[in-house]
């Protein structure tokens, strides 16, 4: 996977996200109806997130990062199309701490391919780079989305976005996959 | 084989894709719909609203399962039903005619008494008989035969000279005690089963100056005071009375409302004009803290003794006296709703009542928020008629949660309640959530099979349900 492919990847599904987020926390607080269940809602992923993370850290240099990438834009895909059919708390609970997991998934992958594209010389410009890009990206989308949003329903926005993710996985596929066994034996691809 | 997988994982997105879009698109036609008592959200096909009669009769010819609801205050679920069509009847609001010389009103039945009130207040008069808010439509009031605080015209459906009725089968007939007469005791009181009430003439009453004459007393007091000093006076045209539910005076203390009519009546003018102004943020304040303590019950009880024993002597117009507050008790809560009971017993059983009331309910777990108390005359016109004899009719305003967990916990308390008014020959008000058992109903409504039974000969095709009926006409 070049860091061409990668950026591009991440930049698509950073619009998906950004694009379905304000949304998201609106249904949120409808399916919830009170600030509590809300905090609930959200400390769910949050914690779920946290907890995760050290296992996820420890799966990933067992699996490699593309592995990863794929698992977190294949389950987003998937869960951009629950979403806008949940209708009661329990199920937005549920629904909360897959994506407490999957956002773990992404951290760490994208973290980890990162830091695998430089020895250590440029890091901070290949990182600078990449945040430029996803962020410019996630910016438009909001943006995108404020104007679109007047001529698309709340359920079709997240539909869209499934598609994005599903897009992004592809073009993760269809990069080369380095081997796991190369990658283990080097590391870092320049 | 990797073209396999994705081939595999393409389809497996493919299905899922297509089974949210379309489960999506389902929900999107539909609307969840609730009355106030937040206990039963219930997914409808559509809501309808019109102002226009035809487009009403063509509705019913062609929907296959409609609910009627007005301002949906009722609790039980009486205004709606899974996939059927709401018939939302609160735009078909308009006064068709008002004659002040012969007392008479004609309203269409989405019209409040709000309505009412202020198109009638100039003329001098009043309404006889609704309830102590004036936030209801005729409609929802004539389908659940309410009472209030007047204590001479009887319930609402005396008051009522005839109405017309848009029928299961679309067509349209006038009904009275004269016309169509075996229709006036059955929709009267009907729930909205028999069909839409179009409109509806009611009687009305002259506008009076009433003085309010407050007395506080122990609960077994009650019942001689409400005899010699209002049932026999016919100088006391309305009347209200409040029960403890403080910790300290609990189920004992009374404080008691008695509107006489005032000597004289010339200074009627003075206080006529309606009042629009509701006090709420005290009364709500107050609400509040005893939601969450005894203590705050205590001060609430204490406080509001007060503030009307203070209006002892003050002045108030009919017309005022039937337009109480009711701001301050909107209550928004997510896990949390307050739902509301009414038992009716005989007058002679007051004491003996409340004393067995008690025993229950000193041992139960109930957040009891507040009773009023109010008289109905013995009336038995209406076929679910709650007035089998002259009876005391106790409110009582619950806060509970709205799990099903909570729910059942309510039911077990109130189904205890319940027997307890039945064993003192009493009945219990059905607009309220469903909680009493099928036997329960059976006993405080004798006639309720024959209500059903009526009502299946009527619309065979059960084109008219709702939640009471599905839960207790099966
Ligand atoms: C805070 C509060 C205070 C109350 N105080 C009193 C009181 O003092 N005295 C008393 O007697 N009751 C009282 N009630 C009960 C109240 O009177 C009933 O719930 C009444 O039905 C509410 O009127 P609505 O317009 O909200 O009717 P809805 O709740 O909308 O409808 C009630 C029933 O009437 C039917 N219906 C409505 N319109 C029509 C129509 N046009 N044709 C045919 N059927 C129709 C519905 O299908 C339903 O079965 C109180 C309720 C609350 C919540």
């Amino acid at each position: 996977m070049n860091y061409r492919t990668f950026v591009t990847a991440q930049s698509l599904l950073m619009t998906a996200s950004s694009m379905v987020f304000p949304f998201y926390l609106l249904l949120i607080r409808n399916i919830g109806d009170s600030y509590s269940q809300f905090g609930l809602a959200y400390g769910l992923f949050a914690l779920t997130g946290a907890l995760v993370h050290p296992i996820i850290g420890r799966l990933s240099d067992r699996l490699g990062d593309r592995t990863f990438i794929l698992v977190h834009t294949w389950g987003m895909a998937g869960i951009m199309l629950i979403i806008p059919i949940i209708e009661t708390v329990t199920a937005l609970y549920l629904v909360q701490i897959v994506m407490g997991i999957l956002g773990a998934v992404q951290k760490t992958s994208e973290k980890t391919v990162l830091a695998r594209q430089s020895n250590g010389v440029q890091a901070g410009k290949k990182i600078g780079s990449y945040h430029l890009w996803t962020s410019v990206w996630g910016a438009i989308a909001v943006m995108l989305t404020g104007y679109l949003i007047d001529f698309l329903t709340i359920g079709s926005l997240f539909y869209i976005a499934s598609i994005l993710y599903l897009i992004s996985s592809f073009l993760i596929l269809k990069s080369a996959a380095v081997p796991f066994r190369v990658q283990r034996k080097k590391p870092v691809q320049l | 084989m990797k073209g396999k997988y994705l081939l595999i994982g393409i389809s497996l997105y493919g299905i899922a894709f297509y089974t949210s879009t379309s489960i999506h698109s389902l929900q999107q036609k539909t609307v969840v719909i609730e009355d106030v008592g937040k206990l039963l959200p219930t997914r409808m096909k559509e809501v309808k609203s019109t102002q226009s009669t035809e487009e009403l009769q063509n509705w019913v010819r062609k929907e296959k399962t409609i609910s009627i609801a007005g301002l949906q205050h009722s609790q039980g679920g009486h205004t709606v039903y899974p996939n059927g069509t709401l018939l939302d009847m609160k735009s078909y609001n308009e006064i068709l005619n008002f004659n002040p010389k012969e007392k008479t009103i004609t309203v269409q039945s989405g019209v409040t008494w709000a309505d009412i009130q202020k198109k009638i207040n100039p003329y001098g008069l009043s309404i006889q008989v609704m309830q102590s808010q004036n936030i209801f439509t005729v409609g929802g009031a004539l389908s659940v035969n309410v009472h209030g605080r007047d204590i001479r015209y009887g319930s609402l459906i005396d008051t009522v000279d005839s109405f017309r009725l848009l029928k299961p089968d679309g067509e349209i007939i006038s009904v009275s005690r004269d016309e169509n007469s075996e229709y006036f005791s059955y929709v009267i009181g009907g729930y909205g089963l028999f069909g839409v009430i179009l409109d509806v003439t009611l009687q009305l009453a002259e506008d009076e100056l009433y003085e309010q004459r407050i007395s506080t007393m122990d609960y077994k007091a009650y019942e001689e005071h409400f005899k010699s000093n209002v049932q026999n006076d016919e100088q006391v045209k309305m009347h209200l009375a409040r029960l403890s539910v403080a910790p300290k005076t609990f189920l004992k203390e009374m404080y008691v409302t008695d509107y006489v009519l005032a000597d004289d009546q010339k200074k009627l003018t003075r206080f006529s004009t309606l009042n629009e102004e509701e006090k709420v943020a005290l009364p709500k304040f107050m609400l509040g803290m005893s939601r969450y303590s005894d203590w705050g019950k205590d001060v609430f009880w204490e406080t509001q003794k007060k503030h009307f024993q203070n209006s002892n002597g003050s002045y108030q117009s009919r017309n005022n006296v039937m337009r109480s507050d009711s701001t301050f008790m909107e209550y928004e809560n997510a896990n949390r709703t307050e739902v509301l009971q009414e038992y009716f017993v005989p007058v002679d059983e007051f004491a003996s009542y409340i004393d067995d009331l008690r025993k229950v309910l000193e041992k139960e777990d109930l957040n009891l928020l507040n009773i009023t108390i109010r008289y109905v005359e013995h009336d038995e016109d209406a076929v679910l008629s709650y007035a089998k004899d002259d009876m005391f009719a106790l409110v009582l305003l619950i806060n509970q949660g709205r799990s099903q967990k909570e729910i059942r916990r309510t039911e077990k308390i109130i189904q205890k309640m319940i027997d307890v008014t039945l064993d003192h020959d009493g009945s219990y008000y059905l607009p309220y959530y469903s909680y009493p058992t099928k036997k329960q109903l059976k006993q405080a409504y004798p006639r309720i099979d024959e209500f059903f039974q009526k009502k299946r000969e009527l619309d065979p095709d059960e084109r008219f349900k709702n939640l009471f009926y599905e839960v207790y006409a099966q």
